[in-house]
């Protein structure tokens, strides 16, 4: 499928207004103590909580009175103080010192932690990034940024959904593998309702569509399971932990206002030939209903420009049209402004944001509109008692988000798979038949839609999703070390669908067989509530060079969902869009609730900074499970060693530390309410006057159900050298899955096609690393670049019975789109299997009397489609006031079958399709495709086609 | 402040007692969806079990050509082992039919319900005994149970055809037993229930039509046994005869389609897609015509446009201008010298009249009273029932008069003068002769079981008759007939080692050569 690759990305203004009282300007430079310029310090009056960074030389300029205290604070350095006289002028001199490497990062349940004393992977996010390379949806901002995560981009443009991927996948496919979700403590799901290459054509979006990049404070990826043990189930892939902005204490008012226009334009991978023009058997058409038929084969005479019949009768000249995708295709645009208003005082601050977004996809008629409103407040209600709200909502309209995935009736699907001799004006000119109908253009009349077609007559698929997500948190601290929090999160979801498909389209007919016209006219209502509610005591003290650390608490998550679905077909009055229209008319209504409850605890023991341990524990109920066996318990032990703290005489090691992890979390992923349940279906009309009922669906529900569990050991190592100049995280993991509850394909003679079990397991293993270096820091310019990488094995140690699984099959019937998923014992996850070409023992390829491949009668694996190498590489020139970031990921190792080769190969439209064709040329592929022995060919893409690379120019005015 | 630690408090001590699994089942039983139901429902959605189809069944026996053989369309009119024509029964059984089935009578254990209980475990023999004559071992004693006994059940072992035939035979004759005139009246049955095409309203009455149907079926089952082991046949048949067969099309099991709501879903393949795909086999146009057989108007029809037969108001169905598509012709060469050219999109050739017999509200009929007589007129010429050749012409008569009156339930079908039957009874090539009788009788049941493929192809395989020419097309077969089709692919990838089995069982190869036990060379 085609990518869309935002080309640039232009921050046109931001700027920002502190209304703050002014005393006086004081302005300084801060040095490392060998006299290069600090960028970036934190400097801060004590007073009045205003702050600024310095620059990339080193000055700053802050708002301070007299009699203020200046705070310095950069880590990798000790934080120095200064009272302010009369001066205005103050340069400072900041000493070394690894003690005060204390990153703070936002781990499970919004716990603040020293990340020295964590014994797993985390990575906090660099939120500049997330604004910088803009993206709709702040999740693909991160590709290539973090070592083991792998983002899949949309192919579908803005509010579309993206694959998300931590140190591999967990679980087989059936599982919901994507991270945890968790903003301002509420975890949700990533929910991608996205598309798959056999079924749904439109990607929806998923939920990370509901967070405005402006919006966010910060960002957390805990990779491990150990971080994500105290999540319990749903973490069993890690988490993704997003803390909102509510504005900071005693800071005044502000206002801030961030506008930005982004244009994307479709890139051209394809590369078809343009030698040969419509037509089969090597003939040219000969009438126009002639061509109507074959409109899909290239297999025609050598273009000589010569007029020749189209589809719609009339003669155009015999020759290429190379850009008829993209003359049909436009410049997507996307407009965003936030604006924001924040302020704190001695008790309290609070942050209230509004953006919108604006977007148009690059095919016509496909709008993107999305609203966020996001509340932040945090209030002091007494010294002990503290309450933090966070209240998000979402409006997001989408209209004809583009359809996309394998022989879909999609535009890009249309255009490549249609001979080049067929002007794109005659597409658009004699799209509409004399009956109102689609014109036929080619012989896969109901695939191969005409998009002018669907444009002129209106088709039109909407969607409009509300979101709202709440947390509130009350927090009393019973002594200085000892606190209670009790939180309460609301999430709640509405969306509503309507679609209109004339009764045209792709077909020749407009009216069905008892003479209502044909068309569809869908509503279709869904609603969720998804509530979490927790309580949590904690506390800690330290004895002496000893320190505790201890939390209790509990959690429960519950889930309703319902959903109403109209339907209407059979039209009496022609391509009017109302229910009542419609002769038969389809309803249903679904409805599903589950819940999980949990209790909790870690603890955590420290020495003399040097040695840290953490122990978790959590134990989880699910109503989803067979009643006798519905819990689970997941436990983690980890430990940091700090050994920097032992090597304080090397001067050029500033931090130093090893960890190592185990855990074992468990889940009921993949096991959905009520699958132990038969249900009957009756049917919808009588038979013969009778009522007749059959059990509903092809999958025998299992009760027998128990949760799965994935036990992981990590160990890493972490330093920080020369002055901060060089940094390495380097992270070793190893992951086994067991007991899976996997979708297993039953031999039907069973009752039932599918059914669910217990019996996967799987391995992942990886390493995964950061380095960092800083090769040019100057008073003017400086040169940071950073490269992570993650190395992936994944291994399939057992599927049942079987030994192998066949997760998605095309083409089960024997016809030509051929091609397999499989899950097989002993390899890694993920197998493509296609036929291949029959080979006689000697590995030559085995023609048919008439030169026609000939498929083998097995399948044969291609390869894993889970690339072993994702990773990116990023590099910030900072010049002054100006920065220029390039930004290159990549993803290596993986197979992937394109249908769009494979269409373009059979039809004639790619390069490799002449051979043979040509005077000379043995031939390899068949000049006409009629027969299924010659038509399966299975192509070998590797991912690093699809390698991207992505500039970042960026420039603020501040 | 007192207030917020109390708020805390007791939400901490609400997780601490709830915090396990209370109502966790009831919570996860959906209160919306059906859980609970009469069994007598399921049956009735079970009742209309695979009949066999044009393209398969009907193709085999060469009732029906479909002479393009590219694509998805390749399949038994060109000898093809292909997927998309072998799996019908299986598909239209094991996963639907035999599921419900199953799970009715499980529903029924400790229930006094005998006569439905009885019902399905006849509709089930019926069922399986289709399989059997399709595949030969199959999956029987494990099979349809996945729900009801957990993933044990999964992936069924195969059971011997032979064994299973025995099976039935006992299952047929318990479940006949155990009908009770004075037990339940099951009001559901499509056949014979308050609503069935031939209802009854007494628990008496629909006993008495189950025991004759069920007694037919035992007869079907007794006759297959004519080649392998006449001795076993003739018992089986004799005591199907004495137990009470059915006795007039008012038997008939079958169920009528109103054209709207349901279908005839094997005629809707031919009518609605490409229809100009589809012709009437060269060998039963011929048949029709040499003996002016007057249901040949109902069953064969020549259209002005082949592709869009529905559209034609007056089709020609004289038989004197019907020409059938000759077997194993492939569809460019109909337009050479030899053959009779294209027409509108398609070929000047006769198509099966979809008015009446390939009509969407063409009735179906599992078993008649036709086929009954026709077949105990074998058994009577055989010498297994009493009466000899004078009882085997009379059944043979009263089966095709029988037969010819049924069309009455077709659609667009008009009435055949008793005159008229008299006068085609009596004509060359069907008039009774002892000396031909077997040839004559299976013949006949070769028009009889039009629209129930799954017999036809059965009783020409046991008879061999008609005496038709095998379908040469590449030699793929060696000169032979399809005898059975394979076992769907996707048992290889998804029951493996039971499938290797049964392959190793039935001789070693999965191909359409392999002869049912019954079908002795």
């Amino acid at each position: 499928m085609m990518r869309l690759n935002k080309l640039v990305v232009l921050v046109l203004a931001i700027f920002c207004c502190h209304l703050t009282v002014i005393a006086q300007q004081v302005t300084g430079k801060v040095t490392a103590d060998d006299g290069t310029p600090l960028i970036g310090v934190n400097i801060s009056v004590k007073e009045t909580n205003t702050g600024t960074i310095s620059e990339s030389d080193g000055t700053f300029q802050i708002a301070a009175a007299p009699g203020n205290t200046l705070v310095f604070s950069y880590i990798g350095f000790a934080a120095y103080e200064i009272k302010l006289g009369n001066e205005k002028n103050v340069d400072v001199i900041l000493k070394e010192d690894a003690q005060s490497l204390t990153e703070v990062v936002v781990t499970a349940l919004g716990v603040q932690r020293e990340s020295k004393k964590l014994g797993y992977s985390v990575t906090a996010v660099n939120t500049d990034q997330l604004t910088q390379n803009r993206t709709t949806n702040v999740m693909e901002s991160l590709e290539g940024r973090v070592a083991g995560l792998n983002i899949t981009p949309p192919a579908a443009g803005a509010g579309s959904s993206m694959q998300i991927r931590l140190r591999g996948q967990a679980a087989f496919a059936g599982a919901n593998n994507a991270p945890l979700i968790v903003i301002n403590g509420l975890p949700i799901d990533q929910g991608a309702r996205g598309v798959n290459g056999l079924g749904t054509p439109r990607d929806l979006g998923d939920n990370l569509s509901n967070v405005n990049p402006d919006d966010i404070e910060s960002m957390t990826v805990l990779k491990g399971a150990t971080a994500a043990a105290i999540y319990g189930a749903r973490a069993a892939n890690g988490a993704i932990i997003i803390t909102t902005k509510s504005g900071r204490k005693n800071q005044g008012i502000g206002v801030e206002y961030s506008s930005n226009y982004s244009t994307q334009q479709p890139l051209n991978f394809f590369d078809f030939q343009t030698e040969y023009g419509q037509g089969t058997a090597g003939k040219r058409p000969t009438s126009g209903a002639n061509a109507a038929t074959t409109g899909h084969f290239a297999w025609g005479e050598r273009l000589d420009g010569a007029p020749t019949p189209i589809f719609d009768g009339t003669l155009q000249p015999y020759s290429a049209n190379p850009d008829n995708l993209f003359g049909f295709l436009q410049t997507g645009t996307d407009f965003t402004n936030t604006i924001a208003m924040s302020g704190g005082g001695a008790n309290g601050s609070f942050r209230a944001s509004f953006s919108n977004t604006d977007a148009e996809g690059i095919t016509p008629n496909n709008e993107y509109n999305r609203k966020i409103a996001n509340v932040g407040i945090n209030h002091n209600i007494s010294k002990k008692l503290k309450l933090q709200l966070n209240i998000n909502y979402t409006n997001e309209q989408q209209v004809n988000p583009p359809q996309i995935g394998t022989q879909g009736p999609g535009a890009v699907n249309f255009f490549t798979r249609l001979a080049t001799s067929i002007p794109l004006s005659a597409l658009k000119n004699s799209a509409v038949a004399a009956n109102g109908t689609e014109t036929l253009t080619s012989g896969f009349q109901g695939t191969l839609l005409n998009p002018y077609y669907a444009l002129a007559v209106g088709q039109r698929y909407e969607t409009e999703r509300n979101r709202f997500l709440s947390t509130a948190t009350l927090r009393y601290d019973l002594t200085d070390w000892l606190y209670v929090q009790g939180r309460y999160n609301y999430d709640f979801a509405l969306s509503f669908t309507e679609s209109h498909d004339p009764g045209g389209i792709g077909t020749s007919v407009p009216t069905n067989a008892d003479g209502t016209f044909k068309g569809a006219y869908n509503l279709s209502e869904s609603k969720g509530t998804d509530v979490n509610a927790d309580f949590l005591v904690g506390g800690g003290k330290e004895f002496g060079k000893f320190s505790v650390d201890a939390n209790v608490g509990g959690n429960t998550w519950r889930v309703k969902n319902n959903g109403f679905n109209q339907g209407s077909t059979n039209f009496i009055v022609r391509d009017l869009y109302s229910i009542g229209n419609g002769s038969v008319r389809s309803q249903s209504y679904g409805f599903s609730q589950y819940r999980v409850n949990s209790l909790y605890g870690w603890a955590e023991l420290g020495y003399n900074n040097l040695l840290y341990l953490n122990f978790t524990g959590r134990q989880d109920w699910f109503s989803v499970l067979n009643p006798e066996d519905n819990s689970e318990l997941y436990q983690s032990v980890s430990g940091s060693f700090i050994f920097s703290e032992l090597m304080k005489n090397q001067k050029w090691l500033s931090y130093g530390k090893l960890r190592a992890s185990w855990a074992e979390v468990g889940s009921s992923n993949g096991v959905n309410p009520y699958d132990g349940l038969l249900t009957y279906g009756i049917s919808q009309n009588q038979f013969q006057g009778q009522t007749t009922a059959s059990i509903s669906g092809n999958s025998a529900p299992n009760r027998f159900l128990r949760p799965f569990s994935v036990e992981e050991k990590e160990i890493g190592i972490e330093m920080r050298m020369f002055g901060n100049r060089v940094t390495l995280d380097v992270s070793a993991f190893d992951k086994i899955t067991t007991d899976q509850v996997l979708d297993v394909q039953l031999s039907n003679t069973s009752g039932y096609n599918s059914s669910k079990e217990n019996l996967g397991s799987l391995k992942n293993s990886g390493l995964e690393f950061l380095f960092e270096v800083k090769p040019i820091q100057t008073q003017n310019f400086s040169w940071t670049s950073s490269w992570n990488h993650a190395f992936l094995a994944t291994k399939v140690l057992s599927v049942g019975a079987p030994s192998e699984i066949i997760v998605l099959n095309w083409g089960a019937t024997g016809n030509e789109f051929i091609g397999q998923l499989r899950y097989v014992e002993g390899l890694p996850m993920n197998q493509v299997y296609a036929r291949t070409y029959l080979k006689n023992e000697e590995g030559q390829i085995l023609l048919t009397d008439q030169g026609r491949l000939i498929p083998s009668a097995d399948y044969v694996s291609f390869g894993s489609s889970i690339p072993k190498h994702t990773g990116g590489w990023n590099n910030t020139f900072t010049y002054k006031n100006l920065s220029l970031a390039v930004h290159f990921d990549y993803k290596l190792g993986g197979v992937v079958i394109s249908s769009t080769a494979l269409n373009a190969n059979r039809q004639g439209h790619s390069k490799q399709s002449l051979v043979g064709r040509r005077e000379g040329e043995k031939g390899l592929y068949s000049w006409v495709f009629t027969d299924r022995m010659s038509s399966p060919i299975p192509l070998r893409l590797i991912q690093p086609h699809f390698m991207r690379i992505i500039g970042t120019i960026k420039w603020a005015i501040s | 402040m007192k207030k917020f630690k109390g708020l805390l408090l007791i939400s901490a001590i609400f997780f601490l007692l709830g915090g396990c699994d209370k109502d966790f089942i009831e919570l996860n039983t959906n209160p919306y969806a059906v859980t609970d139901l009469d069994p007598a429902l399921l049956f009735a959605g079970a009742q209309r079990s695979h009949l066999g189809g044009w393209e398969t069944e009907h193709t085999i026996v060469q009732h029906f050509v479909n002479p393009f053989n590219s694509g998805a369309t390749l399949g038994p009119n060109f000898n093809a082992d292909i997927d998309n024509f072998n799996n019908g029964k299986w598909d239209g059984s094991y996963p639907n039919i035999i599921k419900n089935l199953v799970q009715a009578l499980s529903l029924l254990e400790g229930s006094d319900r005998v006569n439905l209980r009885s019902m399905l475990r006849i509709w089930k023999a019926q069922v399986y005994m289709g399989l059997v004559d399709t595949h030969a071992d199959i999956p029987y004693s494990n099979a349809g149970q996945a729900f009801l006994k957990g993933s044990e059940y999964f992936y069924p072992s195969y059971d011997d055809d032979a064994a299973i035939y025995a099976d039935l035979e006992k299952e047929l004759k318990e479940a006949i037993a155990a009908l009770n005139p004075s037990g339940d009246f099951v009001s559901a049955d499509l056949f014979y229930g308050a609503n069935g095409s031939a209802k009854t309203t007494t628990a008496t009455a629909q006993v008495d039509k189950w025991k004759k149907l069920g007694n037919s079926l035992l007869l079907r089952l007794g006759m297959r046994y004519s080649k392998l082991d006449a001795n076993k046949a003739k018992t089986i048949v004799t005591e199907a005869f004495n137990g009470g067969v059915m006795k007039s099309n008012d038997d008939n099991a079958w169920v009528k389609y109103d054209g709207t709501l349901f279908t005839n879903g094997a005629n809707g393949g031919l009518v609605n897609n490409n229809p100009y795909f589809y012709y009437a086999a060269e060998p039963l146009v011929e048949q029709l015509k040499t003996t002016a057989d007057p249901r040949g108007p109902f069953i064969v029809a020549t259209y002005a446009n082949p592709s869009n037969p529905l559209a034609d108001p007056a089709p020609v169905t004289d038989l004197a201008s019907q020409f059938g598509v000759p077997v194993g012709v492939i569809n460019t060469d109909l337009t050479k010298p030899a053959y009779r050219g294209a027409k509108g999109g398609g070929y000047n050739y006769s198509q099966m009249n979809v008015g009446v017999v390939a009509s969407l509200t063409a009735p179906d009929f599992w078993v008649t009273y036709p086929e009954v007589s026709l077949l105990l007129a074998e058994a009577a010429q055989r010498g297994w029932i009493a009466g000899g050749e004078a009882a085997a012409k009379q059944y043979y008569e009263d089966g095709i008069k029988a037969d010819i009156k049924r069309y009455a339930l077709y659609p667009k079908s008009s009435t055949i003068s008793d005159a008229d039957i008299a006068t085609f009874l009596a004509s060359p090539g069907v008039a009774y002769n002892a000396a031909d009788a077997l040839k004559l009788i299976n013949t006949q049941l070769w028009i009889a079981y039009i629209r129930n493929g799954t017999q036809a192809w059965a009783n020409f395989r046991r008879s061999g008759f008609p005496a038709l020419s095998p379908n040469k097309f590449n030699n793929l077969l060696n000169g032979g007939f399809i005898r059975r089709l394979s076992y769907p692919d996707y048992e290889l990838a998804q029951n493996r080692t039971n499938y290797q089995n049964a392959v190793k069982a039935i001789g070693g190869t999965d191909n359409l050569t392999t002869r049912v036990f019954w079908d002795k060379e």
